[in-house]
């Protein structure tokens, strides 16, 4: 791999300054001049039609600016599938229905005024379980449509699953449930929306989506009637992300209407509790699989079909199929595959994109059986995933096109570390297992742009301000694209300023999801980044009368390769070329859209320009008195491409492990009859210091042609086959299989109960 | 409204509160010391941690008329006078501790508390003084570390060394 | 946040006399941790708080010459989390204090509000139980002890009247051979309420074999915290070994009202149960037996 400076290099966190000391500025942390406060009266039911809504007593508040109602907004339908409204008028299908909302001039007066409002239901009946809301007599949720299934058929086949199951020696067959689990930023959901007097809107945000927000509002705007009025998105730093802020939501809508309505700045922001019931959480999912394989291990072909809970509306978690598919058709080479999905209504809470986007789901389900399988045909399961293992050049069934490929690697020093052969099979409460991924590592198209803008200008000192269009959410995205650029210009990350927060200067980037950050807009800082040395080199050239080859670009010194002594201090020639007739400020932009492809009509085709791969392994011991699980150790190995930053990269990889513990064994957003019934942290079980699960990360360099430095995505990965892992593990330490998250300890008392008798 | 007067990051600080405010509220919207965070106003998070006498407390819960006469430092205060940082500000800087940064302020001052009461903490220790900050970035894994790097720890200042300066 | 004035009452019959004079719309408040919480959440409203943290020497722990051990009301779970003569003497009281929320809240939370708080998972009442606690309270009408057992009537209630404070714990000389624990069953390592709380205070005779005498208290396993006493008087004059510990764990469930709830289903507590029981019959032997060594 090539010699590098900066990349490579383990350099501090940039934002991590203002964040420890407390000057990094939240959205609970702004203020504007004569700023309101808006809050949202949520559904007292799972479903009811409203009768009747009486606000006059919160409108005779005294502080109160706005009160709105459904009736009185305009009926615009946003989300994915365009069910959603801001505030519901004649029924509400959800307990996190939006019903209100007000705009007063403290928090306090608001949370009064909706204390006032008379809300009249008359309650219907509801359905809170997908495969009851198939059924003819079930309630339907949405009048609009004849039926609570969706008309999204997800639907992947190729070669003949059926043919391949009647030619396989082992079959395996079985049903898996995941359930709801949520991001849990530290920093709850909020927005600050403000119009001047030519109805502009800023909204202060904190999206991962900027530019796809900004074209909701504008469509959102139009249909309140302000057709010519331009939209500017200032994100604020943000308090986590994780998937949870890549759609638009009924409050950013309200706070948009709330200040229009009052022309003042309003803003609103989630306590605690909303962020727990009125945020979407990932997908759950009954997953009905079943593999096969051949005598010597082969798999034969997948099989799996699917229903998802699609709860009362429509956001990304409708569309988690299509990621699902890449482990279904490609995480291990399986010619035959089938999968079907369905996204049912019902009225629990709805969905969105959280860490992995379907994968944890699919994987959880498709490494558990992998274990099964190779149970049945007696062969080790990490010998098994050997035999079966992703390799560089394959075609896979959905047509991804693997190039790099670590797949064997990281199995092999996962087993080496955790060693395997040693210790697996040994029962005594203590197991080990593990689980492999394949995830998009090189964007994902899925939007019609996968693309990310980058503009650089170089001031008269050598200092260079980069306008890119990611946004940073705590993964380190401003960080990597400083480490790119400082790498490609010779200069030192200090000399590197990053502007990513501001849509008026800032270019269109499709958001930070889908592990694309550092390899679509790193490839785009560093296009930018190459025109401008081009330009820099250019000038140098005639000043030390070389050839642009001949010069390098390295430690803020253009110098001539052979004789280094014919050197000129960079801030020298921006200089020259600023203040001569006909000057020119150095400037470049430069635009990156990765050669992936859309899914087509079958849901085939190469969505990323590389594939991500990992294998996790655990160790695992079960006290089989009272089914508590401990993880004694964790191994986890990513073929990353190459580590721009192995610090920020290992952090991704913590964390991803750490919530993907919590996903196998102690989160779950419960929900009761449609209700939220543990909207806190002292009921929901995310892990905590104490908890903390002993990590040993490594990182596979592949170097990825394709990859900025060669490097591939790493920010959902750790989370992905975290879950089956671990179900592994208690498996070979117990012999028990639990098939539904998350693991409690009741179940696994339960099964060895049952297995007893 | 009531008159209270407290030290508040090594100044005296005279004001006049009203008595339900929370010491959380006081600072945030009052004096504006937005640097200590609230992440759910119950306790359960330990994103507003303050030290109360050198204790770390929940802000949010903390009666402001408690605290009379007492020192509070908030992640504003955790700086040298002369701007340096504090040396676990520097350490969870140095460590990759911090990502997305909500938790950082309540983590940080968790961790004073700790550092001030025992300057060599196990990594147990460590886990057990830091249960009470939730972080859903990081795994805890850079944070531990960056507690432990500070093995002699002293309370000194060291410079501000930003945006990966050499 | 609901608005109420706060008082600062730097005396007993100060506090007394406000909380009189007040009534029912004043509320004590000791470190404030179940008390502003409630208040957010709009399940208290009083129009005053009174502050209890003022108070002079309710706030202590000290062990008299008689060897009865005084907890002072507004003695902080750190403060006995820290205290070397718990960790010695009283372990069933460290195990449970150590783990009691975060060190934030261990830092202002007092084992009197705790104990006034009367949920059923409160963590700091079962080692109290186990220990034998009486407590102290004085009000309008004078002062009065009672036995810790009797004194909650059910979820948030208690014997206490309105205007009595809380001022102390005594707990009474423990016998030669005398040790305990106290497993807080939980999901994750930190931050939690029980699935069930389990504690147990044994005193062996000096065969270092036979029970002589043994508390068992059970949290989340009723409305309120209880003592599984058929199980404690089964096991008392018998050898603790396993067997004896299952009998004793069979019979302890079977006192027990558990529920299902969204931190734990009842045949889960149930079972777990017995399986504390006999963890906590061997722990406890290992700490009076090792003592003793």
């Amino acid at each position: 791999m090539e010699e590098l400076q900066i990349v490579g290099q383990r350099i501090p966190k940039i934002d991590a300054l203002d964040k420890v000391t407390g000057r990094a500025k939240y959205i609970q942390d702004l203020k504007l001049p004569g700023m309101l406060y808006g809050k949202i009266l949520y559904s007292k039911y799972a479903h009811a039609q409203i009768v009747h809504i009486d606000t006059s007593k919160a409108e005779k508040l005294t502080g109160v600016r706005a009160v709105l109602t459904g009736d009185q907004i305009p009926a615009l339908k946003f989300g994915f599938y365009k069910d959603n409204t801001a505030l519901k008028a004649g029924k509400v299908r959800s307990y996190r229905d939006e019903v209100a909302a007000v705009a007063a001039v403290d928090p306090e007066i608001a949370q009064e005024a909706l204390n006032l409002i008379e809300v009249t239901y008359n309650p219907l009946p509801a359905v809170f379980d997908p495969e009851e809301a198939m059924q003819k007599e079930a309630p339907l949720i949405h009048e609009g449509h004849k039926t609570n299934v969706l008309k999204i058929p997800w639907k992947l086949i190729s070669g003949d699953v059926e043919e391949a199951r009647s030619q396989s020696d082992f079959v395996a067959q079985d049903r898996f449930k995941v359930t709801w689990v949520t991001h849990c930023c530290m920093g709850t959901s909020g927005c600050i929306a403000d119009f001047d007097l030519r109805n502009n809107l800023t909204m202060y945000s904190t999206t991962q989506i900027p530019s796809l927000a900004q074209k909701d509002y504008l469509e959102f705007l139009k249909g309140m009637g302000l057709n010519d009025s331009r939209v500017r998105i200032v994100q604020t730093s943000i308090g986590g992300g994780f998937g949870s802020k890549l759609d638009t939501y009924a409050f950013e809508y309200l706070a948009i209407l709330l200040s229009h309505k009052t022309r003042q700045p309003v803003r609103i922001v989630f306590d605690r509790k909303e962020e727990f019931f009125a945020t979407s959480t990932r997908q759950p999912a009954v997953i009905d699989i079943s593999q096969g394989c051949t005598k010597d291990g082969k798999l034969t072909f997948r099989d799996i079909s699917m229903i998802l809970d699609n709860g009362a509306y429509t956001s990304w978690g409708a569309t988690t199929p299509s990621v699902m598919m890449m482990p279904i058709s490609s995480l291990y080479k399986v010619p035959n595959v089938r999968y079907t999905a369905k996204c049912v209504y019902t009225n629990n809470t709805y969905s969105q994109a959280m860490r992995g986007y379907g994968n944890p789901q699919a994987t959880f389900a498709i490494e558990s059986q992998i274990d099964m399988l190779a149970e049945q045909a007696g062969i080790d399961p990490f010998e098994f995933r050997l035999i079966n293992s992703n390799q560089p050049g394959e075609v896979t069934p959905q047509r991804l096109k693997i190039t790099t490929c670590g797949m064997k690697e990281c199995l092999e020093s996962v087993a080496r570390e955790l060693h395997w052969k040693e210790k697996r099979g040994q029962g005594k409460k203590r197991g080990l297992g593990m689980a492999s991924l394949i995830h998009v590592g090189g964007g994902a198209r899925v939007y019609k742009s996968d693309g990310c803008g980058t503009m650089i200008k170089m001031d008269d000192f050598g200092r260079v301000d980069v306008f890119t269009g990611a946004t940073e959410i705590g993964q380190g995205s401003d960080t990597v694209i400083t480490q790119i650029v400082a790498e490609e210009l010779g200069l030192r990350p200090s000399d590197v300023n990053i502007i990513n927060n501001d849509t008026d200067v800032c270019p269109w980037d499709v958001g930070v999801h889908a592990s694309r950050t550092t390899f679509v807009a790193g490839n785009s800082a560093r296009g930018a980044a190459r025109k401008i040395k081009e330009q820099i080199l250019g000038f140098a050239a005639q000043e030390l009368d070389a050839l642009v080859g001949e010069l390098t670009l390295q430690d803020r010194m253009v110098f001539v390769k052979e004789n280094p002594e014919r050197s000129l201090p960079l801030e020298k020639i921006l200089r020259k070329a600023h203040y001569s007739n006909q000057g020119k400020m150095i400037m470049a932009d430069y635009f990156y859209d990765p050669v992936n492809e859309n899914l087509d009509r079958e849901f085939k085709g190469n969505m990323s320009m590389t594939y991500a791969y990992g294998a996790h392994g655990v160790e695992v011991e079960v006290d089989e008195e009272t089914g508590k699980v401990k993880i004694l150790n964790y191994v986890a190995a990513h073929d990353v491409g190459r580590a721009i930053n192995p610090m920020l990269l290992e952090g991704q990889v913590y964390g991803g492990i750490t919530m993907g513990v919590g996903y196998a064994l102690t989160e779950q957003l419960i929900l009761h009859k449609g209700e939220v019934m543990n909207p806190n942290f002292r009921d929901y079980k995310m892990l905590t210091c104490k908890d903390r699960v002993p990590i040993k990360a490594i990182v596979v360099e592949t170097d990825d042609p394709d990859g900025p430095f060669g490097a591939k995505g790493i920010g959902e990965p750790g989370c992905v086959p975290t879950a089956p892992a671990i179900a592994n593990a208690i498996y070979d330490a117990i012999g028990i299989r639990i098939k539904d998250l998350p693991i409690t300890p009741e179940k696994i008392v339960a099964a060895l109960k049952q297995k007893k008798t | 409204m009531q008159k209270i007067v407290f030290q508040l990051n090594g100044h005296s600080v005279e004001a006049l509160v009203e008595p339900h405010w929370t010491l959380l509220e006081f600072l945030r919207d009052h004096l504006e010391l937005t640097g200590t965070k609230e992440g759910c106003g119950g306790g359960e998070c330990g994103a507003c941690t303050v030290l109360v006498d050198k204790k770390a407390v929940n802000s949010c819960l903390f009666p402001v008329l408690e605290t009379e006469g007492c020192e509070i430092i908030t992640i504003e205060g955790l700086m040298t006078p002369e701007g340096g940082l504090h040396p676990l500000q520097q350490a969870f800087i140095n460590h990759g501790a911090v990502q997305c940064g909500f938790c950082s302020p309540g983590m940080l001052l968790s961790a004073k508390a700790l550092l001030d009461e025992n300057p060599h903490p196990t990594e147990e220790e460590i886990r057990l003084a830091l249960a009470g900050n939730f972080c859903r970035c990081t795994g805890y894994t850079q944070i531990i570390e960056a507690v432990q790097s500070l093995g002699a720890y002293e309370v000194k200042e060291v410079s501000v060394m930003p945006r990966g300066e050499e | 946040m609901h608005s109420f004035e706060y008082l600062k009452p730097t005396s007993l019959d100060e506090a007394i006399s406000l909380i009189e004079s007040h009534g029912e719309t004043a509320k004590f408040i000791a470190g404030g941790t179940d008390v502003i919480t409630k208040i957010k959440e709009k399940k208290m409203s009083p129009h005053y708080l009174i502050s209890l943290r003022h108070l002079p020497d309710l706030a202590g722990i000290q062990r008299d010459s008689e060897g009865i051990l005084h907890l002072g009301a507004l003695t902080t779970h750190r403060m006995l989390e820290r205290s070397a003569l718990i960790q010695k003497h009283y372990p069933a009281l460290f195990d449970a204090v150590q783990n009691i929320g975060s060190v934030q809240v261990r830092n202002v939370a007092t084992i009197g509000g705790n104990i006034c708080n009367a949920v059923p998972s409160a963590d700091g009442v079962i080692p109290l139980l186990t220990l034998g606690a009486h407590l102290t309270l004085v009000g309008p009408k004078g002062k009065r002890s009672l036995p810790l057992k009797s004194f909650f009537l059910g979820p948030g209630q208690t014997l206490m009247d309105h205007g009595e404070i809380l001022t102390e714990f005594f707990i009474p000389p423990l016998l030669p051979q005398t040790s305990g624990a106290y497993i807080k069953h939980t999901r994750r390592e930190a931050m939690e309420l029980p699935i069930l709380g389990v504690g147990m205070g044994l005193s062996l005779a000096d065969d270092l074999k036979t029970c002589l005498k043994v508390r068992i208290g059970l949290g989340v396993a009723a409305p309120t915290p209880i003592r599984a006493l058929q199980a404690e008087e089964y096991l008392t004059g018998k050898e603790v070994n396993t067997e004896t510990l299952t009998e004793v764990g069979r019979l302890a469930a079977k006192e027990t009202r558990m529920r299902d709830s969204i931190r734990g289903q009842a045949w889960y507590r149930r079972e777990m149960v017995g399986v504390l029981i006999n963890r906590l019959g061997m722990i406890s032997l290992e700490r009076i037996t090792g003592t003793k060594k």
